[in-house]
């Protein structure tokens, strides 16, 4: 009986572990694109994903124009279209703001421009957090859908011990993989994407390939803009948010970026997914305001033992 | 081709270049010699765009170049091959080839540039997949000119492409410069330290000496001058 239970409490931590962590794992790759592999500094992606959370609320809630799709599918294709909202509030940022402390304009200085990112996108995101609560509230919000306390139940395996899936997470894990799959063959595998890569890599060199590399660096911020706002958007239907949610996960982003190894999409992912499957596993042994610490100790024993990331590659020659 | 007239550069107070003036005729091979210092990777990178002009005017094929950025003089066929070969690091090889290829020019002949390039390097077909920061020196050189020669240039500039290398990677690398002169019939304006070798390959040159031009002409003449052989 109580092996049962025991049984039954691991399944579930390492169904939820995964689903979640897939989720986490989108987000943090809109980060890797930005801190990763574009260099910049952004504490304002925590603020991003909560537009993305809002943008989505809008779309499909009350009078929004997604809200003819209905509960079921509404909040899903609403939190795809936080997307695109948010990467043209994403590139318009950039344009206006980050260029001037990235890209071109700092290369090849002291510090890269870091200490102008830090200080500007820490004030983006004062702004952002203080001006959501200005038009959205402070009342906990949420995507309602019904399949949000509905589960698919797989078993019973072993005993009575059932595995219940959520289908809200189902989709929304669903949903996140198949868009972080998106990104990757973007940037793997188009045109586009290789510029962008070689933007990053080195500004100077692509300039002289003929890339406008301020071009490729608005549209690399604004698609990690994009990505990290449908992560946001998928995370509403099944937590309620507010203007103040951007801290909670800010933290959680940068240390999946570093845990899969900067400059990789795919660590990322990684990175993002291991932290989302500690924190739920964690939640077997650990009270729940524990979780984060859990996710610290793993993260630090992680670089203790591989710095350069899960899936860190050096690329210079040794 | 290329007319550089009376360009001054300054970075912040100092003067990098004054008053110089050069010429590329189409189909010539033509070097700027100079000690360390004396501006020449200021020029190729004012012909570039990267570095501001003080005065001066520069033209491309009868086109001012001082109103286009410097990514869209990659799109009138120069191709700037930089100093300390500033290849894509974590790219793949043949990824840096196709970023070569990014202009329109570059594309339409991307099939049989790709072949031309590694008909020169065969290195380069080995290790397509590598990431070119994994290379050798005397490999990420021939990255950089592959690179080059991708976007299907007019005019291929060249800045010290033999620095840091072995002697005999150097060689070779002189050897294929002088090859896609020759065989392919691309402009050329090499800039270098290795002064005989690279004037011997060169239709006409220039010496550059803190920022100005103080001689030019013919292999012939400038190995006879002084203060070429110092």
């Amino acid at each position: 009986m109580d092996l049962e239970v025991l049984i039954e409490n691991v399944l579930n931590a390492l169904a939820a572990g995964i689903t979640i962590g897939c989720i986490y794992g989108l987000m943090c790759i809109g980060l890797g694109l930005i801190f990763g592999i574009m260099r910049i500094v952004n504490f304002a992606q925590g603020e991003l994903l909560m537009l993305g959370m809002f943008a989505s609320l809008y779309l499909v809630t009350g009078g929004g124009i997604l809200a003819f799709l209905g509960p079921y599918a509404g909040p899903f294709i609403g939190a795809l279209l936080a997307g695109p909202i948010v990467f043209a509030g994403g590139a318009l940022l950039h344009k206006f703001l980050i260029a001037r402390v990235s890209g071109l304009r700092t290369s090849g200085s002291l510090d890269e421009g870091h200490f102008g990112q830090l200080v500007m996108t820490l004030g983006i995101s004062l702004i952002l957090q203080n001006g959501g609560l200005i038009l959205f509230g402070s009342t906990p919000m949420t995507v309602r859908t019904p399949l949000a306390s509905s589960a698919i139940e797989i078993g019973p395996v072993y005993g009575d011990a059932t595995i219940f899936l959520n289908k809200a997470r189902l989709i929304a894990c669903g949903v996140a993989i198949v868009t972080a799959a998106g990104l990757y063959v973007l940037l793997e595998y188009t045109r586009m994407g290789k510029a962008l890569r070689a933007a990053a890599d080195n500004p100077t060199a692509a300039t002289y390939m003929g890339i406008d590399v301020d071009r490729a660096y608005r549209i690399a911020f604004g698609l990690g803009s994009g990505i990290t706002a449908i992560a946001g958007g998928l995370m509403a239907t099944y937590l309620s948010f507010g203007p103040f949610i951007g801290l909670d996960y800010v933290i959680i982003m940068y240390s999946g970026v570093v845990l899969g190894g900067m400059g990789s999409i795919l660590g990322a992912f990684w990175g993002g997914l291991t932290v989302g499957f500690v924190q739920q596993c964690s939640s077997l042994i650990l009270p729940p305001q524990l979780q984060n610490a859990a996710i610290f100790v793993v993260f630090l024993m992680i670089m203790l033992l591989r710095p350069q990331g899960l899936f860190g590659r050096s690329a210079e020659r040794a | 081709m290329l007319e550089v007239r009376n360009l001054s550069v300054a970075y912040g107070g100092l003067r990098a270049l004054t008053d110089v003036s050069l010429s590329v005729k189409e189909g010539q091979f033509v070097t700027v010699v100079g000690p360390n210092g004396a501006g020449k990777s200021t020029l190729f990178k004012t012909i570039s765009g990267v570095v501001p002009p003080a005065a001066g005017e520069i033209t491309f094929m009868g086109q001012n170049l001082f109103g286009l950025t410097a990514a869209r003089r990659a799109h009138l066929g120069i191709a700037h091959v930089p100093e300390g070969r500033q290849v894509f690091k974590t790219l793949t090889v043949r990824e840096n080839l196709e970023m070569g290829a990014y202009p329109k020019a570059g594309r339409a002949a991307w099939h049989h540039t790709l072949d031309r390039i590694q008909t020169l390097f065969p290195i380069l077909a080995e290790r397509a997949t590598q990431m070119a920061g994994t290379l050798s020196g005397g490999e990420q050189q021939m990255v950089a000119i592959g690179r080059g020669l991708a976007c299907a240039p007019k005019l291929l500039m060249l800045d010290e492409p033999s620095m840091g290398l072995a002697p005999a990677v150097a060689d070779t690398i002189f050897e294929r410069v002088s090859q896609i002169h020759r065989e392919d019939g691309v402009t050329i304006l090499l800039v270098e330290q290795r002064v005989a070798e690279a004037l011997e390959l060169s239709d006409h040159g220039y010496v550059l000496e803190t920022g100005r031009m103080v001689l030019d002409g013919p292999y012939e003449t400038l190995l006879r001058d002084d203060r070429v052989r110092k």
